[in-house]
């Protein structure tokens, strides 16, 4: 696993906007200059929050990576709690 | 010269973000804290703070991870956040004072890394938005890494304080402190939301006493347990040491559910330079 090519991927998508605009026109695009591993990429891709936090994404990152995404609280600690 | 202003903050986003969700009387308690603390900054005159503070993935990233960094920067801009409600703003930095701050540490067996370009995020904008709204008084920014394991010991943050304090009191500049994160929250986290009140008081108890011992002693277990955020009160840790035991007074704690956190506001400005 590379947890820290993923946290900086999110990282980078949160606080860069020329990689957060990469980002949202093609997600895949933008995730193939980052050495992810298969199941970190496919969590990625498919924006499994619960998954991606079970990896060891830090809370900080996460949360602003989802708001990103307009993912309303409850929705993003019930993923995260894995209600 | 005697430092001439200290005092201790938390730094919630939502104090200025989503201020009207927190129950009228709570913010108004919290308001009013920062405005007796604004007050007491004004009237001592302060040249220059010192800003001991803590930074979320703004500046820092795992590529490069230190314990402690001091800002010699020329002018630091900031919130980076434009939803924390806060303008956009340069703050003008301290340099000479940050190189005297290093050389001491240096010098003293603790080696903080440096940066002459930093950003403030809400951590120390939010502060320094209630306490200097003008943003007259230069700063020197020193970061505590609380967000990368293995954090700084609270007895490491004690020593880097001790260090700065000593500096300020042999400063013929009026020199003042803001130390800002905390209390119990973890923000993000699994238990974002939930507030460790005894956590809390014990805490602010013991910064209230100036009982280093006690505060050198918090175990990384302790803050862990308090939620993520509760690292950030290393700063707090900070000040106790360069303020050398001073007693201090809690003027307003609130466990504020819409913000996620324990919010607390202390002085020590009792007995500091006229």
């Amino acid at each position: 696993m590379s947890l820290y090519a993923l946290q900086k991927l999110i990282r980078d998508v949160n606080r860069k906007p020329s990689c957060r605009e990469a980002f949202f026109q093609s997600a895949e695009t933008f995730a193939a200059g980052y050495d992810l591993a298969a199941p970190e990429r496919d969590a990625l891709l498919k924006r499994d929050v619960g998954t991606l936090y079970a990896m060891g994404v830090h809370g900080l990152l996460l949360r602003p990576f989802t708001l990103l995404h307009k993912m309303p609280e409850p929705d993003y600690l019930k993923a995260i709690r894995g209600d | 010269m005697p430092i001439t202003f200290a005092c201790a903050t938390s730094h919630a986003p939502g104090i200025t973000a989503w201020a009207d969700a927190a129950p009228a009387p709570q913010k108004d308690r919290i308001y009013g804290a920062f405005e007796r603390l604004r007050r007491e900054l004004d009237a001592s005159a302060t040249d220059t703070l010192i800003v001991l503070t803590s930074e979320h993935w703004t500046n820092f990233f795992l590529d490069h991870v230190g314990a402690f960094c001091i800002g010699r920067a020329e002018r630091y801009s900031g919130p980076v956040e434009p939803w924390l409600q806060i303008a956009r703003q340069e703050i003008k930095g301290d340099p000479a004072l940050a190189a005297e701050l290093l050389e001491a540490c240096y010098d003293n067996g603790v080696e903080p890394s440096f940066a002459y370009e930093l950003e403030f995020d809400h951590g120390t904008m939010l502060p320094l938005h209630f306490l200097m709204p003008r943003m007259e008084r230069p700063v020197v920014p020193v970061f505590f890494n609380t967000l990368a394991a293995p954090q700084p010991s609270a007895g490491r943050a004690l020593a880097l304080g001790r260090i700065v304090g000593e500096v300020a009191r042999r400063s013929p500049r009026r020199i003042g402190f803001v130390a800002t994160g905390g209390l119990s929250h973890d923000p993000g986290e699994r238990n974002h939301g939930i507030i460790d009140t005894d956590f809390d008081h014990r805490f602010m108890a013991a910064m209230a006493d100036g009982n280093c011992a006690a505060l050198g002693a918090y175990q990384r277990s302790e803050f862990a347990a308090a939620g993520a955020g509760a690292f950030e009160l290393l700063s707090w840790i900070a000040l106790a040491g360069a303020l050398d035991g001073r007693k201090g007074e809690v003027i307003a704690y609130e466990a504020v559910k819409p913000w996620a956190t324990g919010v607390g506001l202390m002085t020590f400005a009792h007995g500091l330079a006229a």
